[in-house]
């Protein structure tokens, strides 16, 4: 009886068996990626402040620079979750509204450098030559010098603003990306595929854009998460040096700067933009890490 | 060998030129300058005109280079706009010190204490001590120093009174930037020195090693430290420049006058002098570093002088 229940149910569980070997690579991507717990932390973390960002003017009822003078340099309270500053502005709507230009600069920052840096890299090492040795000094002259140098250098040639963070940030984060894909793409141009390609006399920017460029996918979805902690690091710095986001519009780096005059006596001003820095880099680098472990494994194939 | 530095050497001066150029041609060519950032006493076009007159931005582009270029490389760099009376190189080297304090001091801590972590992880791999470093070197490296420089602050200056919350004394001044700028480096340092340890304990040299019988002292002191120390060196000398540059935000937190502070002050004047002066001066520093930790991979790993000379 078993055995011929079992008998017809053998073909069904080989063929299940195979289905998850030959899993898709989102759905094996997924599954490494569900292991890391550090990593999950960041996906939920990402998740909750993107909403929070998006819905804003939801989840709190003050206005990003409506004044309480008799309220200024309050703990935190029922009227204010976290507290008051020093001219009486909600803290809490000010971190909730500070979270949008870190996720702005983080977004943007990546999809501008990936989007050069792949550029360059695919010219660089798809083509070689002149155009190999062009890139390749460009990437030794950024790498040469601290990102923050470049940066503040630029922010002060365009004046701080936030689209003028997201440019000079750019033009820093490309390096990273352009690295990976000039390697990864000088490896790809000597496979068969790619031969046979050309022998069928394809022309060059669609070997490059249906050959060449999906290979280097998984590795882009990693370099774009790799990159954003560290944006939201760069803004929170250069807002902090007065050289970012500009009042009365609030960023967290900001925050902590003023937060960084009252602390002796009004600690709570310096401990939420602290605090949230701290775990929103955390959560994009885990949400990388986690990412780099789910992707990682098909690259080296 | 002094073929290569020569070689290396020549590198740098064309990364330099050209870095110079870009400033250079970004400083003049972006509109507005030094006279438009005092919006509460504009200056008229005439003192405009003196001004420009006076510091040579009224003459054409390449000509404007070709001067400043010529003294760059005599060390001259002209005089700050907003401090005419010291030159940029006697400006640099009076803020130096302290710039080299901090970040000498907080790399060196970064260095030891990450160092130590990594070497034990490495000792212990994969025990819950490995995993509680691991997890420690983690968290600890997304911490911006300047965050955690006024969470010290707050704590053990102004709670415990402690230490001085800021300002520039003795070495009891030192301590709590050195803490905060170096402590959320050492994670890093940890990481990297146990992946290198690892990589060289698992390796075929070391498996040898042990099977014709060597003392496992001698192994971790002849095969396994030896190895693990060229990538480890490669990467922890550069951090001393790298650190030194990166005190711009540590010294705001603590109120030190580095030279990042000069930096951050010169850009949001537009004080193009300083600023070009800084940059180039860091530039140059962080290329010999880079020149050095090569030179002394070459000392360490005997296998990079025989490929350099086939080449």
């Amino acid at each position: 009886m078993t055995t011929l229940t079992q008998t017809p149910s053998t073909p069904a569980t080989t063929s299940l068996s195979e289905e998850r070997h030959y899993a898709g690579f989102w759905t094996a991507a997924w599954r490494r990626f569900r292991r890391n717990k550090l990593a999950l932390f960041g996906m939920v973390y990402v998740t909750l402040i993107l909403l929070v960002a998006i819905f804003a003017p939801y989840i709190t009822k003050y206005k990003v620079e409506q004044i309480f003078p008799q309220d200024a340099l309050q703990g935190p309270s029922a009227a204010h979750f976290f507290g008051s500053d020093y001219l009486g502005r909600d803290i809490f709507t000010r971190m909730v509204y500070g979270a949008r230009p870190m996720l702005i600069v983080g977004f943007f920052t990546q999809i501008f450098g990936i989007i050069i840096g792949t550029t360059l890299g695919i010219m660089a090492g798809y083509l070689g030559g002149v155009v190999d040795w062009v890139v390749t000094r460009l990437v030794d002259l950024f790498s040469a010098l601290p990102w923050y140098l470049i940066v503040l250098y630029l922010v002060m040639v365009l004046s701080p603003s936030l689209q003028n963070i997201i440019i000079a940030l750019s033009i820093t984060s490309w390096v990273g990306s352009c690295r990976l894909v000039r390697g990864l793409s000088m490896s790809i141009r000597e496979q068969e595929y790619i031969e046979a390609a050309q022998a069928l006399g394809i022309p060059g920017w669609r070997v490059v854009l249906f050959h060449v460029l999906p290979q280097a996918t998984p590795l882009l979805i990693w370099a774009f998460a790799a990159g954003i902690p560290g944006a939201v690091f760069a803004e929170a710095s250069l807002s902090f040096l007065g050289m970012g986001i500009r009042p009365p519009n609030p960023s967290w780096g900001q925050m902590l700067a003023e937060g960084g005059s009252y602390f002796s006596y009004w600690p709570h001003m310096l401990f939420f933009p602290s605090a949230f820095i701290i775990l929103s880099v955390l959560a994009f680098q885990g949400l990388a890490d986690g990412l780099r472990q789910a992707v990682a494994v098909n690259v080296n194939v | 060998m002094i073929s290569y530095i020569i070689r290396r050497l020549l590198g740098i001066a064309v990364t330099i030129i050209f870095l110079s150029l870009g400033t250079f041609a970004l400083s003049r060519t972006v509109p507005g300058g030094p006279w438009m950032k005092n919006a509460e006493i504009p200056m008229s076009d005439k003192e405009v005109a003196a001004f420009k007159e006076k510091y040579g931005l009224d003459k054409p582009f390449f000509v404007q280079y070709g001067i400043w270029f010529w003294n760059a490389i005599r060390l001259d760099f002209g005089r700050p706009f907003t401090a005419p009376e010291l030159t940029v190189t006697q400006l640099i080297f009076k803020q130096l010190p302290y710039s080299i304090t901090i970040g000498g001091l907080a790399a060196c801590l970064a260095i030891f204490i990450g160092v130590i972590l990594g070497m034990i992880g490495a000792a212990r791999s994969n025990s819950t001590l490995d995993n509680v470093i691991v997890s420690y070197s983690v968290v600890v490296g997304t911490i911006p120093s300047f965050v955690l420089g006024f969470l010290l602050a707050y704590f053990l200056a102004a709670k415990l009174h402690w230490l001085p919350a800021g300002g520039w004394g003795g070495p009891r001044n030192w301590v709590l930037p050195v803490i905060a700028y170096g402590i959320p480096y050492t994670g890093g340092v940890a990481l990297w020195t146990r992946q290198c340890l690892l990589e060289a304990m698992t390796s075929d040299y070391v498996r040898t090693a042990y099977a014709k019988g060597v003392k496992e002292r001698m192994v971790m002191a002849k095969h396994v430290l030896r190895n693990a120390l060229i990538p480890m060196i490669t990467s922890f000398l550069p951090m001393f420049p790298g650190m030194m540059t990166g005190s711009i935000f540590i010294e705001r937190v603590f109120g030190l006058p580095g030279l990042g502070q000069y930096f951050v002050q010169s850009s949001s004047n537009r004080d193009y002098p300083l600023v070009l002066g800084i940059t180039m001066f860091w530039a140059i520093l962080i290329a010999l570093t880079y020149l050095l930790t090569d030179i002394l991979y070459g000392v360490i790993d005997p296998r990079v002088r025989l490929t350099e000379k086939r080449s």
